[in-house]
């Protein structure tokens, strides 16, 4: 097996693409993704890689490139950060609804205002409800792993919908740390050439993306409901095949760190995991029996897995890494799925959360502390005083 | 600039109207109103160009009224586009081809890639995307089949909109009583000015069959980027009796409304010129848009055409000198 090698998240991403054998890449600069294009861009140039590198004129551009490309039977990567994401907004919907299998890399960055290139992870989640698959790495090597698995469970024939990758900005994608990356023989063994359905052809003429009737909606909805249904199932075989293959151990949907005798957790996602995992064991030192849940996958969301990790932990902890000013629970966004996952157990745990790392702040090991005396005085109480508090104000 | 090293096809001219293709590519069956510009303009072009065509189409009336509850009146492969997007994803299907003959996946020809996008996808919402694919070198037609306003959305004003034009955003009132007061955008000159990889733009109507045909064919056996710009009179939004969409095209021609060119590698070549141009109003006068005008605005418009008219004597200089073909 090759030895490991200290790369950035940003490396990292970029020798996934290039594992993949992409074959049309759309680049736009903002940071911090910017070091993926700039990598692959080195590649291409050196003969490395054999593929098509557009300049695109914008975000919005990026995603019709590769949009394009998907639907002429290309394998097809792009990527961006904060508003670059949201800059492309008006495409993750057709990009979706068009079933094409395309890859968006993301390096988290805080939206402005104000100018901040940070991590928070408000520029991905914001395109959360487009039918895309989302997902968080929590390393340089998980980075590069989600690459392969992401173009496999995206490329499916049972799923035929995009991907995208994302890990923290700076956190991840500019720290180094060890990465092993697969040998040509694993990828092959691993990832199959991407195979289109019905692809823009001289041959077979097809019409890609008619308008409909009105009754004709609800059940193309239905269908890609029923679609997302079967994701799960995709995963967990592309998951274990990935594991097998590369030597691996993940968990498909939730990293579960000390959780099976915890009486509170955090739940988490992306960078602060690291930390978060260090806290544990410092507080299990300490006689307190925390635990981590670390989502790999928010779409789809794996309700039932969580329900099944978390459902016996007294009380939990949601580290919130984004926005939704306004929402339900007054902070962010994962708490309102966690408790609506949570909702038809018979003993339910009591869930508060903590807005943390935003504009790319450091989420220390003190902040979980204190994060855990909060959880274990709402153990204590049994409630939680509030649904959400800011670490740090 | 790499130069593009792909088998593409070369279309000969058609020389009469005996000659032309007789497979239809845009077949019957679409929901535009009666006596269309857009709808025959699309025929004309998909004949010209062929069975080895993909066609990208943004939203726009050209999308909506033909691709309708699932089926389409395309025979060769088509795409929807956003309104914002077509040059970038005719660009990303240009990629996807080049990658596909480097693999050996696909044989070829070249397909003709063409982009048929209305003003609004062309000069407005869609003119960032356009520019950069042009810019990139890629190998594909954009197409503007100009009907002079957001027709599809209940024909509102876009920078094709002629002064004086009444839309449902510049409807006349008694403080704005032209309507439209702006001149439009010139969107040919767009192309030619900034974009030194476009070798080949040509204007033309659908009252001039053969010179549209012709110039689609021209336009798709070059290398390189391409544009043409093409008048497509459209009833609803002109309000003019549907019998008359050849005729309105005709008149723009003759009133100088419109000029006929082409443009290739720096050089103009204007055709249909009349002897003597009609007076604008000639033109106007066909079409309920133009009908609440006051003599002095017409006027303002024939001032306006006047002026447009002396470039057609005196072709435009090119602000750059365009290297010749390598
Ligand atoms: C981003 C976006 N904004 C607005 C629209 C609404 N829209 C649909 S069709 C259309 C008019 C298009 O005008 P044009 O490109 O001139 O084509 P035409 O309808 O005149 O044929 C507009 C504005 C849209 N589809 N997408
Ligand atoms: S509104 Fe104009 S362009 Fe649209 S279908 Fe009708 S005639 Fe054609
Ligand atoms: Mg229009």
């Amino acid at each position: 097996m090759a030895k490991a090698k200290m790369l950035t998240g940003c490396r990292a991403a970029a020798e996934g693409a290039k594992a993949a054998e992409v074959e049309v890449i759309c680049s736009y600069p903002i940071r911090p993704y910017t070091a993926i294009m700039m990598e692959l861009a080195k590649m291409v140039a050196n003969g490395e890689l054999n593929a098509e590198f557009v300049h695109g004129e914008g975000e919005h551009a990026q995603l019709s490139v590769v949009l394009g490309a998907c639907a002429a039977g290309a394998r097809a990567y792009t990527g961006s950060s904060g508003v670059g994401v949201t800059y492309a907004m008006e495409l993750y919907s057709p990009m979706a609804g068009g079933r094409y299998p395309v890859q968006m890399t993301i390096a988290d960055r805080t939206l402005d205002p104000p100018g901040d290139f940070g991590s928070e992870h408000t520029d991905a989640m914001c395109t959360r409800d487009n039918g895309w698959l989302l997902g968080w790495a929590c390393s340089p090597q998980e980075v590069y792993d989600n690459t392969l698995i992401a173009y496999r469970v995206g490329e499916d024939h049972r799923v035929m919908l995009p991907q995208m990758v994302c890990q923290d900005g700076y956190f991840i994608s500019h720290i180094p740390d060890k990465v092993t990356l697969g040998e040509m023989s694993q990828v092959k063994e691993f990832l199959p050439p991407y195979r289109p359905i019905g692809p823009l052809s001289l041959t077979h003429p097809v019409s890609h993306g008619p308008q409909i009737r009105p009754d004709q909606g609800a059940p193309m909805d239905a269908m890609r409901a029923q679609t997302f249904l079967a994701v799960p199932k995709v995963i967990e075989e592309a998951t274990a095949d990935f594991n097998r293959i590369f030597g691996r151990n993940y968990d498909p949907f939730v990293e579960q760190y000390k959780l099976a005798d915890a009486e509170i957790a955090f739940f988490i996602m992306g960078a602060h995991s690291n930390t978060c995992r260090t806290a544990v064991d410092r507080l299990r030192k300490q006689g307190v029996k925390a635990g981590m849940a670390r989502l790999r996958w928010v779409r789809p969301w794996p309700t039932h897995q969580l329900a099944t990790a978390l459902g016996h932990v007294k009380a939990i902890g949601v580290v919130e890494t984004s926005t939704s000013y306004g929402g339900a629970m007054r902070g962010g966004n994962l708490i309102h799925e966690l408790r609506a996952s949570l909702y038809d157990l018979d003993e339910r745990p009591l869930v508060t959360s903590f807005m943390g790392g935003l504009g790319g702040e450091t989420i220390w090991p003190a902040d979980f502390d204190n994060m855990a005396k909060v959880l274990t005085q709402a153990v204590k109480e049994k409630k939680v005083r509030n649904y959400v508090q800011w670490l740090g104000m | 600039m790499q130069a593009f090293d792909y088998k593409y096809q070369q279309l000969e001219p058609v020389k009469s109207f005996k000659r032309v293709p007789g497979p239809e590519m845009y077949v019957p069956g679409h929901r535009t109103c009666a006596g269309c510009g857009p709808a025959l303009n699309y025929r004309l072009v998909a004949k010209a160009a062929g069975k080895d065509t993909i066609f990208i189409g943004p939203t726009g009336c050209m999308y909506v009224a033909n691709a309708s509850y699932l089926c389409t009146p395309y025979a060769v492969s088509w795409i929807h586009a956003q309104i914002t997007n077509g040059g970038a994803v005719a660009s990303g299907i240009e990629a996807a081809f080049k990658i596909a003959m480097r693999k050996g996946r696909h044989a070829g020809p070249f397909p003709n890639i063409i982009v048929m996008a209305g003003d609004g996808g062309t000069v407005d919402i869609g003119l960032q995307a356009m520019s950069a694919m042009m810019y990139r070198n890629h190998k594909v037609l954009f197409i503007c089949y100009d009907n002079e306003s957001y027709a599809n959305t209940g024909v509102q004003t876009s920078p094709m909109t002629p002064y004086g034009a009444a839309t449902t955003f510049t409807p006349p009132g008694k403080e704005i009583p032209e309507g439209k007061t702006l001149f439009p955008k010139n969107a040919p000159q767009l192309v030619i000015g900034g974009h030194p990889a476009v070798k080949y733009v040509a204007t033309t109507t659908i009252a001039h069959p053969l010179d549209l045909m012709n110039k689609v064919r021209k336009a798709l056996s070059q290398p390189g980027p391409t544009f043409l710009h093409m008048l497509c009179p459209c009833p609803k939004g002109w309000l003019f009796d549907e019998k008359m969409t050849r005729e309105m095209a005709r008149l723009a021609v003759e009133t100088g409304m419109w000029s006929m060119y082409e443009w290739e590698n720096g050089t103009y070549k204007y055709t249909n010129v009349p002897k003597k141009y009609k007076p604008v109003g000639e033109y106007m006068k066909h079409q309920g848009r133009f009908a609440h005008l006051k003599p002095e605005h017409i006027a303002k418009m024939q001032a306006f055409v006047d002026e447009k008219i002396k470039q057609v004597q005196r072709p435009i200089p090119v602000a750059a000198a365009v290297p010749g073909k390598q």
